[in-house]
């Protein structure tokens, strides 16, 4: 039977979920940011599944038939635009990492710029892949092919456009001078976000585009 | 220091005193309403079993359930009857507050009940895929190859030639003296299964076996009838929803003696490759009947038409996308199909001359679909 | 300091149905989530005898046509999964976690008020279905080239509600999955370690891991057939280049660990109510952790046994998977027995819905393995045997579940006793009730009785045994009236229960009933799963802390 008591602490702050954990760790809004992530990976592998399921029943892929589309369903030919579309994710992914660097050191400036930029690199993707779509040939009712290709890039875009949506309101806090070295949870769980809508494009630019 | 509800210990002879009274109850009610129960217990324990097989495969799979059963009730008997006896020896004595000894576990009963379940379940895997392997076998060549055809809501069955491909003639009727899948018994018959439409599943209790019709994909199986089933007709039914009519889709498999049944198959061969009579062999007809689908239903139910004398049916198929024909039949089998339309669309169907009398007219599809036509 | 109602000890600066509405507060939000449930229950239970009702007999004596019949068993299985069971186990652990880990609350509140109330609202769209000219009717599985937007298929806004509603449902849930997880790694008190958390949380967790990585792959599908019936895609139809079949790997993929989602806290609840009302721990605790665990792991690799007759899978797999998945459920099943013997059993009603839950469950865990050998499996699917199955493992097993642990977390809930003869009446009606309706089904699927239909042949000889499911229909729904009763009476001049009126062993009973916003005054030291009853029996010692803090700060929003 011991005595000690100073484990034990009744000084909860009512509000739940200290920012900082008392016992060290990752803090909750962060462990839940990678916890929902988990859970968006497994949508995408379901669109995923669905994709390689159909594609390995086809007889053809990309598929021959109509005839008339089946050079616009061959996207192995021209990579080139969505590659550069890749290009630009991948660089807003190190910007915002940049930022998180940056406020980690309470240096505040570099921060907003860095999120700015990686703002502007979303906004300019999501332009990038309208533009794909109105010139890309074929539509959402084209065969199985049209069907797995807007569903799995139509649902990262607006992955793409709820992660742009978090960093302006990071953006606007970080201008009103709302984070610090000491308190940025929510940069954090945005840029883990934003990280991962990256990788979901370049396993996505590679099934579509490559493999 | 806390308020323990001070329950009766006698509760618990309450509830067993009410489950028992009241299970007397149901008993009593059951022979006051004339219930043999001696034969009733004898098929109470019947009831736990499949029926009789009828095929090889199915006997197959009736041996494996028996082996099934026998651990299921024996691991049921046991464990059940141990949460039963638990319950009423270790039921807290009125005033006994002392704590019964705090056993936190015991690792070899764990391990115990855990290996043991597991050499079981490894058992039971291992004799259900043979039997598995067995029964899915598919002989190197069936002699009687058929395509049962599953649609939306209604059963056809047509009998293939020795490559498995070629179409010789169909039974229209799922069911009854005219329809119906005729198969020899003691042979393998190899069946097709293909949908145009929605999932089903061709399921016959008898063979204990059943497997889904998925369009887009040619399922097959394969079964033999026991030698003694010559002459049973075995009722089968699709066990996928499948819309509005699934509990209609009702078929059955008629068993024949091997002789039987090449004398049948070789008279509905024959009669599929004759040259049906041009209908009024350009005599224009007496009379063109009007009838419309639409819903899944004949606008009307009753036709008449003139007796002796080449007629036609104008069939309106308003039903889009929905194929519908107009066929008509008699107690002696089905004498005119007349053209499948999807709707929208339509057809004129010349019917030859028909004796006096009152005959089924009836969509290939759907079993619903029926009317009668008065022929005078 | 404790109350005798539902008002909490420190007055909140809301009142009324605004604070209701409101809160965040953990306790209130599993509250609601109880109250939604059982209304969702009601609800589709109603639609249950309205299947059984038709099914009396032979022809079709209420319904004007099959539709409607396929609507209300599509209701009945869509609105008992996803509205009833799972939301309601969710409600449980909502309420009962973070007390028994000594938390404060949950990790994100706000977060969980939302999950709570996409509840009503995903039910809200399902039931518009039966407004607009049809509810989803092409059972909850939904399976595809029926469930398209084709002639004969399910054609109009019905099928559309459905799959969007669950959408929402599905979302609710990953919320929540998030927030306990968070919460039970994060929240636990000092002395929690993991090996000391109550075996309802436990559960929870393992639950929650299941809801997080299954139930998105849900999503997918319903998003791609709604893709399909709305914006002119191909996934699931043949004759375009899709393939039916993977609607029904994406489903089960999902479907499958639903059913531990449906289960596993159930199973947990009745893991602390056995140890207390045998005044013993539980048999074998590390066991019961470690099966949970590969209960949850093995749940992902079984789901194509749904699919044994499609011909389109790797059967031997999947049945060795699942057979093998019965080996922890059977090390519970055994833990659980050894928890009560050579205890001292006191037979209240917690007890008797627990003891049912054991003895249901157990045979719908024995029927089920029936369904894991493929051959007996191409005899059993899609008949009255799986019926018979699913109700066992889901009524049998979680509803009991579900009333044993109602029964015993209400004194801490409302700060009031139900009432035990009442709560007898039920079990009783209840357990005979069950049995009268689901055992005659593994007869009727023998004989072969497929499911769904909405009639069956006189001559098929199942005229018997559906009118006696169909009186053990009524005879569950009657068992309601003494349990409704007792609840309201009880509200409001049930027993005073006082902070631990069952002489518990958890944390949750080491406040008061109910419990003030912020959950503990104090807490005990923690040094094994049953706090409350080391400090009962002198293994540890209450806190020896400060004097208690000034309650009378302010509270944040949501408390």
């Amino acid at each position: 039977m011991t005595t000690d008591t100073h484990a034990l602490t009744t000084e909860h702050s009512p509000v739940a979920g200290l920012a900082h954990d008392a016992r060290g760790g990752i803090s909750n809004p962060v462990l839940g940011m990678i916890l929902f992530i988990t859970s968006e990976v497994m949508f995408f592998a379901g669109l995923f599944a669905a994709y390689f399921n159909v594609r390995a029943n086809a007889p053809h892929w990309p598929p021959t038939e109509p005839a008339e589309l089946a050079e616009h369903f061959n996207l192995h030919a021209e990579p080139w635009f969505a590659a550069a579309l890749t290009v630009i994710l991948v660089i807003s992914s190190f910007t915002c990492q940049f930022a998180i660097w940056a406020i980690r050191k309470d240096n505040r400036t570099g921060f907003v710029r860095n999120i700015a930029i990686t703002v502007i690199l979303g906004v300019v993707f999501l332009i990038g892949q309208l533009y794909d779509y109105s010139t890309i040939g074929f539509g959402l009712g084209d065969g199985v092919f049209g069907t797995t290709f807007y569903t799995l890039t139509g649902f990262h875009g607006a992955h793409v456009f709820g992660g742009v949506i978090m960093l302006s309101v990071v953006l606007y806090r970080a201008m009103a001078g709302q984070f610090s070295a000491r308190h940025h949870d929510a940069v954090e769980a945005t840029s883990l976000y934003w990280h991962f809508v990256d990788v979901v494009w370049i396993a996505l630019f590679s099934t579509l585009y490559i493999l | 220091m806390s308020t323990r509800p001070r329950s009766r210990p006698a509760n618990g002879t309450i509830i067993a005193g009410l489950v028992v009274v009241g299970l007397l109850v149901l008993l009593a009610i059951a022979a006051a309403a004339g219930a043999d129960l001696a034969g009733s217990a004898r098929r109470a324990v019947d009831s736990m079993f499949p029926p009789q097989a009828a095929t090889a495969q199915g006997q197959q799979i009736r041996n494996l359930y028996d082996i099934v059963f026998f651990f299921a009730a024996a691991i049921f008997l046991l464990v059940e009857g141990l949460i039963i006896w638990t319950v009423i020896r270790y039921r807290r004595k009125p005033g006994d507050d002392e704590l019964p000894p705090q056993t936190h576990g015991n690792n070899i009963a764990e391990v115990t009940w855990t290996v043991v379940p597991t050499l079981i379940v490894a058992f039971l895997f291992f004799i259900s895929w043979q039997t598995l392997n067995s029964v899915d076998a598919v002989a190197a060549n069936a002699d009687v190859k058929i395509k049962a055809v599953a649609r939306q809501f209604q059963w056809q069955f047509v009998y293939l030639a020795e490559d498995g491909q070629t179409e010789l003639f169909t039974q229209l009727l799922p069911q009854g003296e005219g329809g119906g899948m005729n198969v020899p018994v003691g042979r393998n018959v190899e069946v097709l299964l293909e949908s145009p439409d929605v999932i089903h599943a061709f399921y016959v209790p008898r063979f204990l076996f059943k497997r889904d019709v998925v369009p887009g994909q040619t399922n097959r199986f394969e079964f033999k009838l026991n030698d003694n089933e010559a002459g049973q007709s075995f009722n089968g039914q699709c066990a996928e929803l499948c819309g509005v009519g699934h509990w209609t889709m009702t078929f059955q498999v008629h068993a024949m003696s091997s002789t039987d049944y090449d004398a049948w198959f070789q008279q509905q061969r024959d009669k599929a490759q004759q040259t049906p009579p041009p209908a009024g062999s350009g005599e224009p007809p007496a009379a063109t009947l009007e009838l419309d689908a639409q819903n899944i239903a004949f606008a009307t139910n009753a036709l008449e038409a003139p007796a002796d004398k080449p007629f036609a049916i104008h069939f309106v198929n308003k039903d889009a996308g929905v194929p519908h024909d107009v066929a008509i039949r008699d107690a002696s089998g089905i004498l005119t199909n007349g053209a499948d339309v999807t709707g929208p669309g339509e057809a004129t169907d010349p019917v030859p001359p028909l004796k006096a009398g009152e005959y089924t007219f009836f969509c290939t599809f759907h079993a619903n679909m029926t009317g009668t036509l008065t022929v005078k | 300091m404790a109350t005798t109602a539902l008002t909490p000890a420190a007055a909140g600066y809301r009142s009324g149905l605004y604070d209701w509405v409101t809160t965040t507060d953990h306790k209130k939000i599993g509250i609601l989530y109880v109250a939604n449930s059982f209304l969702f229950f009601f609800l589709a239970g109603l639609l249950a005898l309205g299947v059984r009702a038709e099914l009396a007999q032979p022809g079709l004596q209420f319904l004007s046509d099959e539709h409607t019949y396929n609507q209300l068993f599509t209701m009945h299985g869509s609105v008992m999964i996803f509205l009833f069971i799972i939301p309601m186990l969710a409600g449980f652990g909502n309420y009962i976690v973070p007390l028994m880990i000594g938390a404060p609350d949950m990790a994100f509140p706000r977060i969980n008020a939302l999950s709570f109330w996409m509840l009503p609202l995903g039910g809200l769209l399902l039931f518009t279905g039966f407004l607009s000219g049809g509810a989803a009717a092409a059972g909850w599985t939904s399976y595809p080239p029926l469930s398209e937007d084709r002639p004969l298929g399910m054609v109009g806004p019905g099928q559309d509600l459905w799959l969007v509603g669950l959408i929402l449902i599905g979302t609710s849930s990953i919320l929540g999955a998030v927030n306990f997880l968070v919460t039970i790694f994060k929240m636990r008190a000092p002395g929690m370690t993991l090996f000391r958390m109550p075996v309802l949380v436990w559960t929870v967790l393992v639950t929650s891991v299941l809801v997080l990585m299954a139930t998105p792959v849900f999503t997918s599908a319903l998003i791609m057939l709604f893709i399909d019936r709305n914006y002119g895609g191909h996934f699931f139809d043949p004759s375009t280049g899709g393939n039916a079949i993977l609607w029904q790997n994406v489903f089960w993929f999902y479907s499958h660990p639903a059913v531990y989602v449906m289960v596993l806290p159930a199973m947990g609840m009745i893991s602390e109510i056995l140890p207390v009302f045998s005044r013993k721990p539980l048999f074998g605790y590390k066991a019961f952790v470690f099966a949970t665990a590969g209960i949850g792991a093995l749940g992902f690799s079984v789901w194509a046994h749904h699919m044994f007759t499609t011909g389109s899978v790797y059967l031997p797999f999947f049945s060795l998977m699942t057979f093998l998945i019965a080996v922890p459920t059977g090390v519970k099943m055994f833990n659980w027995i050894f928890t009560m013997w050579r205890g001292k059993l006191t037979l209240s009603t917690p007890l008797l819905f627990a003891i049912g839950f054991l003895t249901m469950f157990l045979i719908g865990g024995i029927n089920g393995a029936f369904s894991a050998s493929v051959p007996v499996d191409f005899a059993l699917h899609d008949t009255y045997w799986v019926v018979a199955h699913l109700h066992y493992v889901l009524f049998g097993g979680s509803v009991f579940g579900v009333f044993a642990g109602f029964y015993y977390w209400f004194p801490k809930m409302t700060g009031r006793m139900l009432n035990e003869t009442l709560g007898k009446v039920q079990f009783v009606l209840m357990f005979i009730g069950f049995n009268l309706t689901f055992f005659p089904m593994h007869v009727l699927g023998l004989e072969g009785m497929p499911r769904r239909i909405a009639d069956y042949s006189s001559a098929a000889g199942w005229n018997t045994l559906n009118l006696a499911a169909t009186i053990g229909g009524f005879l569950i729904a009657a068992s309601m009236l003494p349990f409704l009763w007792n609840v309201f009476v009880s509200l409001r001049s049930g027993k005073v229960a006082g902070d631990d009126p069952w002489e518990a062993n958890t944390l949750e009973w080491a406040t008061s009933s109910p419990p003030p916003p912020y959950n503990f005054d104090r807490l005990p030291e923690i040094r094994s799963e049953r706090p409350l009853f080391d400090l009962r029996h002198g293994r540890a010692h209450p806190a020896l802390t400060p004097p208690a803090p000034d309650r009378t700060q302010q509270l944040p929003a949501g408390h």
